[in-house]
């Protein structure tokens, strides 16, 4: 009897290639479509505007719009649904009892969420920095402020997916309640929020001031990172806690 | 080869199964209970799903929730009937056999398919599978990896009574391959075609284990039921009552049934009675000698 | 041998009174407001109402517990808030948009999941009095967040001995405070209803729910304050339209507290842009339900 075994790539691989087939669906991509087209119209409005401060208009766009609302809400729906819908429907049992380490398993499901989402976050993001009339200086940082926040959201909301039944609801109260309000009050509560990050990244990019954005360019790409790296490791622990049915 | 020692479940005040030990070895045996008996419960444990409250479970020696080598040498059907529904059956199966670390996975995967009579050329995604066909995809997702151990929740539900005798017949197949088959059911008639090694469960408790003709002769404190054809039923019942023969008889137009506890005794004195009393016997049949009545007795006990 | 027999096994018909169509709705609004504050459920299912109506109670306390606690008077301080300006602190708002979001889909969204619908539509209910029941439930739970507030702190105020002078002038207060509840209830109740009418998972309801409100909001305020767009596209923002419903029917003159910039709308356009919300959210969650759950 010989004894098959799976290499931690070869699981990342399988994994990755299940969920990019489960996640995508023509309606949510339409839907989000639609929205990432308005968000780019909006900005396309505001650069056509006459303003006495382009840069900062181009901005207050690319922080709010962007990364206020497309960026953490798309990852969030997919990256929920990358491990958690499987736990729900009863699937993940064919990923669970298999000879596979748990954190590959983790990492591909992190990496189908991300490349997913990119197209939705990534794409309006840049392209309302660009159409808004933001300098170069703001479309790299929202390039790189959009690469890292989806990195970190993405791992972060596949844990919660692991961790609590409807993720969705929670993660949306941490996106409204934390990242929103909570994240205000203090340097503490800024920078609990990797919305705390992505405006430091995009303030040490163009060189203007916004809340929560406390930390320097190089902290806020890597904390990030990190958080990311942390969550992958808490969910593969978590994974092989799990109760699977 | 799967080894359970006194293994408790419960979910917060609910025990789903309790102290329950057994062991299996090779060949096909059937996990019987009603509903809600804890039969899923006691599978998930097994496989290691789940942790067990109380006891070890071992399959092959080792624990499935911490040994990773282990998990490749077991093959589930679970209960639920969810699939990856944008999947094609051959890909789903394929994917299973990739996870298993297995080379060939599309040849893998067809034979698989063959094996429980699919198409691997069903463009079809598994969402649009009745369910019968869904069974049948789980079933080969199980198999792809030449398990020593199969474990299946429920394997025949759904299916037709022809496929279900093929899937009977591919389970005793595997079974004389000396791989080690459970298979759990609700249905007494599926059990008794399965094989005759049952393992009976009720409420979370086992109630009984072993040979099901073996556990029919164990309870001999339960008087069995027997009927028997004859020219003159009334008087023939008269006398086993009058001789102690019976516990308690039912006249019809053509027959007696009789309740005894002494079956042999019954037998002996049933053809030197009827010459004795000049009547006709036509047949003696025992009308309760089915796994459904051994399974009502244990189950209501 | 034996002949078939059918056993009593104690059911018994209902003899009584029945209490009709409009019992139909009161049970279903009713059971659907217990379910959606998670009312006879496990602890988790309380968790989260219990979290929002802290949030949206917590400035009130904190007023009527200061004055409660130090002889100062601080209601007739400057200090002290509006009755109105209560629902656009920032935890009030969030409370309204969570509320909105999180349980309003729960509503609707199981019944249609579960297969609980055509059960209901095989009652005295008709689709028609189905959503009624559900548009009361919701809207009894939305206030708890629009009333609420305002409400804790008419009666803190009066018991510190400075609420409005005489019974009609307090008794007007009051009634404002629950008119301008009941239209922002109905405002959230709407929008969170029709999106909710769109999809089948509960999750995907709710991220909608908060796009809407969210992604209305930021994309007037892109058009607006950044392209520099019509003021008259602020009733666009579904958010503002709601939370001004309380400023409008208490009168507030402009100057007067804190208001948002869709003050300066003017009242014939903020009805139009009101009316239009919750005409469009009532339109799209009837077309849904006069086809779907038929059997």
């Amino acid at each position: 009897m010989t004894e098959h075994t799976v290499s931690p790539l070869g699981a990342m691989i399988l994994t990755y290639r299940v969920l990019v087939r489960q996640l995508f669906s023509l309606g949510r991509g339409a839907a989000l479509a639609a929205l990432a087209a308005a968000v780019i119209l909006v900005a396309w409005a505001v650069g056509a505007s006459d303003s006495a401060s382009p840069e900062n208009d181009a901005l207050r766009v690319v922080v709010d719009l962007g990364f206020g609302v497309m960026v953490p809400i798309v990852v969030l729906v997919f990256a929920t649904a990358a491990l958690g819908d499987m736990r729900e429907e009863g699937t993940l049992v064919y990923l669970w009892l298999r000879p596979m380490k748990r954190w590959p398993v983790v990492v591909g499901a992190c990496l189908a969420a991300f490349v997913i989402s990119l197209p939705f976050t990534l794409l309006p993001v840049v392209l309302s920095a660009l159409v808004s009339g933001g300098s170069s200086d703001l479309v790299y940082g929202a390039m790189i402020a959009g690469f890292v926040g989806v990195l970190a959201y993405t791992a972060v909301f596949v844990f919660l997916g692991l961790l609590v039944k409807n993720a969705v609801v929670w993660g949306l109260t941490y996106i409204l309640v934390w990242e929103t309000v909570a994240a205000g009050f203090g340097t503490f509560p800024a920078r609990m929020a990797i919305r705390g990050y992505t405006r430091s990244i995009l303030t040490g990019k163009v060189g203007i001031e916004l809340e929560l954005a406390d930390v320097g360019l190089t902290a806020g790409i890597m904390v990030p990172l990190l958080i990311a790296l942390g969550a992958i490791i808490l969910g593969s622990w978590r994974l092989s806690r799990l109760d699977v049915a | 080869m799967v080894q359970v020692t006194n293994v408790t479940k419960s979910f917060g005040d609910v025990v789903a199964v309790s102290d329950v030990s057994f062991d299996v070895g090779p060949g096909v045996t059937a996990l019987l209970g009603p509903n809600g008996a804890g039969k899923s419960t006691l599978f998930r444990v097994l496989c290691g799903l789940t942790p067990p409250t109380k006891g070890a479970v071992r399959v092959l020696g080792r624990d499935a929730r911490t040994d990773r080598m282990v998990r490749g040498r077991i093959g589930l059907a679970p209960q639920q009937e969810t699939l990856f529904d944008r999947l094609t059956a051959h890909q789903f199966v394929s994917i299973a056999a990739a996870s298993h670390g297995i080379p060939e996975q599309e040849t893998v995967a067809r034979s698989a398919l063959d094996l429980v009579e699919l198409s691997s050329d069903e463009e079809k995604p598994l969402g649009a599978y009745s369910k019968g066909m869904r069974q049948r995809v789980k079933l080969a997702a199980a198999l792809v990896n030449d398990p020593s151990v199969l474990i299946l929740d429920e394997p025949l539900t759904g299916l037709d009574p022809v496929q279900r005798t093929r899937m009977i017949e591919l389970f005793n197949g595997l079974a004389d391959e000396g791989k080690c088959i459970l298979v759990s059911s609700h249905v007494l008639d599926e059990v008794a075609r399965l094989g005759s090694r049952v393992l009976v469960i009720a409420q979370g408790r086992l109630a009984a284990t072993g040979d099901y003709h073996a556990l029919r002769d164990l309870m001999d404190d339960r008087p069995h039921r027997i009927r028997v054809g004859a020219s003159d039923p009334r008087r023939l019942a008269s006398v086993l009552i009058e001789r102690g023969i019976a516990d308690g008889v039912d006249v019809s137009a053509e027959s007696v049934t009789l309740d005894t506890h002494d079956v042999d005794g019954f037998g002996r004195a049933v053809a030197p009675m009827a010459r004795e009393l000049d009547i006709h016997v036509t047949e003696v049949v025992p009308v309760d000698d089915d796994l459904e009545s051994v399974f009502r007795y244990l189950v209501e006990r | 041998m034996t002949t078939a027999e059918i056993f009593d096994r104690g059911y018994r018909r209902f003899d009584g009174d029945r209490s009709g169509t409009l019992g139909a709705v009161r049970s279903l609004a009713w059971h659907s407001m217990r379910g959606i504050l998670g009312l006879g459920r496990k602890a988790r299912h309380k968790i989260f109402p219990i979290v929002v109506i802290v949030l949206a109670f917590l400035w009130p306390i904190i007023f009527i517990g200061l004055a409660a606690l130090f002889p100062i008077d601080i209601f007739a301080d400057e200090l002290r808030p509006e009755y109105w300006e209560l629902a656009r602190f920032p935890l009030v708002v969030m409370a309204i948009m969570l509320f909105s979001a999180m349980v309003v889909p729960e509503a609707l969204v199981r019944d249609r999941r579960n297969g609980m619908l055509p059960l209901y539509l095989s009652t005295p209910l008709t689709r028609a009095t189905y959503l009624l029941g559900k548009v009361l439930a919701v809207m009894s739970c939305l206030a708890i967040v629009t009333v609420g507030p305002a409400l804790l702190l008419l009666l803190g105020v009066t018991f510190e001995g400075e609420g409005p002078d005489g019974p009609l002038n307090w008794a007007k207060v009051a009634g404002q405070i629950f008119l301008a509840g009941t239209g922002m209830a109905a405002v959230f109740a709407a929008v969170g209803l029709a999106v909710s009418s769109l999809t089948d998972r509960r999750a995907f309801a709710s991220v909608a729910v908060v796009l809407v409100l969210f992604g209305s909001g930021a994309i007037v305020a892109g058009l607006v304050e950044g392209a520099e767009m019509s003021e008259n596209l602020r009733v666009f923002n579904v958010v503002d339209m709601g939370i001004e419903v309380a400023p409008r029917i208490f009168g507030a003159a402009e100057g007067e507290g804190e208001r948002g910039p869709e003050a300066s709308l003017s009242d014939s356009t903020y009805l139009a842009g009101v009316f239009g919300w919750v005409g469009v959210s009532a339109a799209v969650l009837w077309a849904r339900y006069r086809r779907i759950g038929a059997v």
